[in-house]
């Protein structure tokens, strides 16, 4: 393929795609392995293709851009799902076994959907791209069928996930209704005049987004749908379909719009604000790690849209930083939960109990993953949140700062309460956990990760604020 | 020498020396503690280095280091000291190095206890030292974290159960055990620092988002209103950790929970810093502020010493009235530095540092008699100096500091500290500061009576203990000197003290 087609990243995973898939015909049995294998192989060079990229290129009549934000976007995903299928290797359920192709093709399929969504610059386009992607992830949570909780997680992610889409058509028509057209550089100027039926279908899209990207009160699927799904598909679903969301928001409400964008400063502080206060609390009193990651998760979300009240070159540039921070200590996170939910057989913060004189490296590695989250200096999510607050503080809003300052106290608390089981609880079973090497390459990648970001972030930081400057100076 | 990066050399020895602790100290306890001992040794020579080359005449911020660390956002690591931050890091070079001594026992996963304890101090240091806001707030992280992981796994849970209502609520929450106690203090300082790095960003945004240098930052002018409430959140995040009334409640559960290093290192030098970090970028980046507050700081200062005193007296627990008694003397620097003068403010630093030595040495000794007799409850001791002279005789001199008796450093700094009191613009502050001076008086003479001088307890636990021994001496000897030498000769702590608090209180327009 031409490597300088703006559609050649996409080009390359729908080939990807198609030889898992033909893989899967052929040989129904036995080849589960291979399929893992194969697809993290292409998901590699992939990557590197994507790194080679160059920004600046338009296809399809202006509905494909592969602009600064949407390779940031693609890089993203793409670094998400190498790490999530590599910690996929290490599943040794059944059902991986036996449909192990199944669950590739429906992860790139959805792959596929965040990589168009990405570039995507016309309603029908990104509504397409985000169905493509939404679709095949409502499958692959209730993928290991035989567990009594993932249909029901399946089934409650599914339900809010279509009434989310329909709201997004539904405002999405509004929004075709005033501008007579798909096209979203159609948007800005109807913005500028405050016209009302695109206001209408704007705040409509606002809210199905909001599903999404699991922003409170819209968050009710997450915890179920985190303790039902396998652990490496939960890992990916934390941060890759909540970046696209992200995406969406920024190509709808910032992009182009200039000083337009104040409009929405309101609403979504008031939804950040929400979001960090009930996410954080309602961590506090869960058992199962997975459920209080799940909710910790959408008090991070609290912190993204905090970023995004800003509405500034600063605040959307430190929310992408806060999304790659996010990226490393979350999924990292899981993974640990995955290595000693496959040795413990529960996600019980129980288990926990001793773990740093049963397996110190792997205690450590959880440790520095929720310290980063909590946002501890000289990791990642430190400089996160801290460029987080200085956005919101540039803008004047003391007081939103404040509150999430505070409640970064909260979440450390229920951080730190899974550390005093690991590091002061005396174990009951004093035997190693093992794990495996492919998982243990994942989680010293996001170790890496935290740690790289969190002593010198110059380098991010500078990345992508030149990401968020092309989102405010191309109208 | 003068070309070496000392202060880097003195914040990141420690550091170094937990790294090497992790990564070769598995089940080698010699090898932990003398890389230990090497690494605060390292520090300890080049703050004395410091102190012997720190020109006076020049004063200001001597020793510059300066390396980009996140140029986009104006964030550099900086580092530099003046007068008032040689004294403090003086300070926590000498609690340090005592403390390697004094936690030469520790006997479960001493290799953690250690490490644990090396990184605390790269973070007190590097507050001590760091010129950039930002460097100071991440320096500031360090050294509060490390301190759950400590007090959680190697502190000690107390004796005396809470009765009454406390009883329920320990029932709810364990208050007094350490798990509890490691909680809270995290907690505590954790939300004092959301105080202060929303402060810190309002000033940087204010003064144009280029600089996050003290130096940049004293130079500009803010706006009135902004310094009234970034001096109150300033004083709220600092003051948690000065234990300032009502926000004092973690400390005295910390300090008692924790493990004697650690409770040196604390009560001597982590809670001076919250009083530096008023001192330094509340007084001195926000004048007018600081003329509109000190009304506040000073009289909540007053209800923290007698306030303090009175719990000191009511405790059975024998760490229990040391901590307290933190409480008050944090009362004293606090009150020293509302009464803005000259005097006062050099009485509240000198204090800082005769309080930390002589808090690290309190808690040297109780942690030695908490293993000799195992035993924290004060009333069932007794007539220990036949059996132990040496720590009976360390204490009492101590006590006798903390009550401010002539010849030991105590008495300089709250002879300074009233003087100022009394020329403030506050004067009556001085009743309440003389007060407290003499309920401190009473409980420590009470505790030395019950337990070193007083008649010997019949129990048999407490039959034939033996002295300190040992390295335990050489934390013992360290402290007491220093504790003597500065009493003797304050001039040695004063004279740069001096330098540094007189352009400050320039600044603000009172000298």
């Amino acid at each position: 393929m031409d490597p300088s087609w703006p559609l050649m990243i996409e080009g390359w995973l729908f080939a990807l795609l198609l030889v898992v898939f033909v893989l899967g015909l052929l040989r129904r049995q036995a080849n589960d392995a291979l399929a893992g294998w194969i697809t993290l192989a292409g998901l590699v060079g992939i990557s590197v293709a994507a790194w080679n990229a160059e920004p600046g290129r338009v296809a399809l009549e202006g509905t494909f851009v592969l602009d600064e934000l949407s390779l940031f976007g693609k890089r993203l995903f793409l670094v998400a799902s190498v790490l999530s299928v590599l910690a996929t290797q290490a599943m040794t359920h059944a059902s991986f076994r036996r449909r192990g192709t199944e669950y590739y093709v429906a992860f790139l399929a959805s792959l596929l959907g965040m990589l168009v969504l990405a570039s995507a610059r016309d309603l029908i386009v990104l509504f397409v791209a985000f169905e493509l992607m939404s679709i095949p992830l409502y499958f692959l949570t209730g993928f290991l069928k035989g567990d009594k909780a993932a249909p029901e997680g399946a089934m409650k992610f599914f339900l809010v996930g279509s009434i989310s889409s329909a709201v997004i058509l539904y405002g999405l028509s509004f929004v075709y209704g005033a501008a007579g057209t798909t096209d979203m550089s159609a948007i800005p100027p109807l913005v500028a005049t405050a016209n009302p039926l695109m206001l209408l279908g704007l705040a409509l899209m606002l809210g199905g987004l909001g599903f999404k990207i699991a922003a409170v009160p819209f968050h009710m699927w997450v915890p179920d749908t985190y303790e039902a799904a396998n652990t490496p598909f939960v890992a990916w679903i934390s941060i890759a379909p909540k970046t696209a969301g992200f995406l969406a928001i920024f190509r709808l409400y910032v992009e182009g719009v200039g000083e337009g964008a104040v409009l929405w400063v309101p609403i979504v502080s008031v939804l950040a604000g929400v979001t960090i206060v009930a996410g954080n609390l309602m961590a506090i009193p869960q058992s199962n790690i997975k459920r209080l990651l799940a909710y910790s998760g959408v008090a991070h979300i609290g912190y993204l849209l905090l970023g995004l009240a800003a509405m500034s070159v600063s605040g959307v540039g430190m929310v992408l930083f806060y999304l790659v921070a996010y990226l490393f200590g979350n999924m990292g996170a899981f993974f640990v939960v995955q290595a000693v939910a496959a040795s413990e057989g529960s996600d019980e913060i129980e288990k926990y109990q001793g773990l740093a004189r049963r397996s110190p490296v792997l205690a450590l590695s959880l440790l520095l993953f929720l310290l980063s989250l909590g946002g501890i200096p000289f990791m990642a999510g430190f400089w996160a949140k801290l460029f987080i607050f200085w956005a919101v503080v540039e803008q004047g809003m003391y007081w939103l700062a404040f509150l999430g300052a505070v409640l970064t106290v909260v979440a450390l608390y229920y951080y730190l309460v899974v550390a005093r089981r690991m590091y002061i609880e005396a174990p009951t079973n004093p035997a190693p956990i093992p794990v495996p090497a492919v998982l243990m390459v994942a989680i010293g990648g996001c170790v890496a990760g935290i740690l790289i970001m969190g002593v010198y972030p110059e380098p991010w930081v500078r990345a992508f604020m030149r990401v968020a400057m092309t989102l405010f100076s191309t109208i | 020498m003068t070309g070496w990066p000392v202060l880097s050399i003195l914040t990141w020895a420690p550091f170094a020396s937990a790294l090497l602790i992790m990564g070769f100290g598995r089940s080698r306890p010699g090898f932990v503690r003398w890389t230990a001992l090497l690494g605060t040794a390292v520090s300890m020579v080049c703050a004395l280095w410091l102190y012997a080359n720190y020109d006076l005449a020049a004063a200001g911020f001597q020793f510059y280091e300066e390396l980009p660390l996140v140029p986009s956002m104006g964030i550099t690591y900086q580092l530099a000291i003046d007068g008032m931050s040689l004294v403090m890091v003086l300070l926590t070079a000498i609690i340090i190095l005592a403390g390697v001594f004094a936690s030469w026992t520790v006997k479960t996963r001493d290799q953690e206890f250690y490490a644990l304890l090396l990184l605390l101090v790269t973070g007190v240091f590097g507050v001590f030292v760091s010129l950039d806001l930002f460097v100071f707030f991440l320096f500031y992280e360090i050294a509060v974290l490390p301190m759950y992981l400590l007090i959680g796994i190697w502190g000690s849970s107390g004796e005396v159960r809470p009765q009454g209502v406390f009883g329920w609520a320990f029932g709810r929450t364990g208050v007094g055990t350490k798990e509890y106690a490691a909680m809270k203090l995290t907690l505590y300082l954790l939300f004092g620092s959301a105080f202060i790095l929303v402060g810190m960003l309002a000033l940087y945004v204010a003064a144009g988002s280029t600089s996050f240098s003290l130096l940049a930052l004293e130079a500009v002018e803010f706006d009135p209103g902004l310094q009234s409430w970034v001096f109150l959140a300033f004083y709220i995040g600092f003051g948690i950790l000065a234990a300032i009334f009502p926000f004092h409640t973690w400390s005295p559960d910390g300090h008692a929970s924790a493990p004697t290093a650690v409770s040196m290192l604390h009560a001597g030098v982590l809670m001076k810093l919250g009083a530096y970090g008023v001192v330094r970028l509340g007084m001195g980046l926000l004048p007018e502020a600081t003329q509109q507050w000190a009304w506040l700081v000073g009289t909540i200062a007053c209800i923290n010493i007698v306030y303090g005193a009175l719990s000191a007296m009511a405790q059975k627990d024998l760490k229990y009235v040391i901590a307290y008694s933190s409480v008050s003397h944090m009362g004293i620097v606090m009150l020293g530095a509302a009464t803005l003068t000259e005097s006062g403010l050099n009485g509240a630093v000198f204090q800082m540092f005769a309080h930390g030595i002589m808090t690290g040495l309190f808690f040297a000794l109780v942690g030695l008699v908490y293993e000799k007799a195992h035993s924290r409850d004060i009333f069932s001791m007794g007539g220990f100096a036949t059996m132990m002279p040496g720590i009976a005789v360390a204490f009492t001199i101590g006590g006798l500091s903390s009550l401010g008796l002539p010849a030991t450093a105590g008495f300089v700094a709250e002879f300074l500290t009233f003087l100022g009191a009394w020329s403030s613009a506050h004067s009556w502050w001085l009743f309440p500061a003389v007060i407290g001076a003499f309920l401190t008086s009473l409980y420590v003479l009470r505790v030395v009576r019950a337990i070193f001088w007083g008649p010997k307890s019949t129990n048999p636990h407490f039959q034939n203990l033996p002295d300190a021994q040992g390295t335990e001496w050489v934390a013992i000897v360290i402290l007491v000197g220093a504790l003597v030498l500065f009493g003797v000769l304050p001039g040695l702590a004063l004279t740069p003290i001096d330098v540094s608090t007189v352009p400050l209180l320039m600044r603000l327009g009172v000298l």
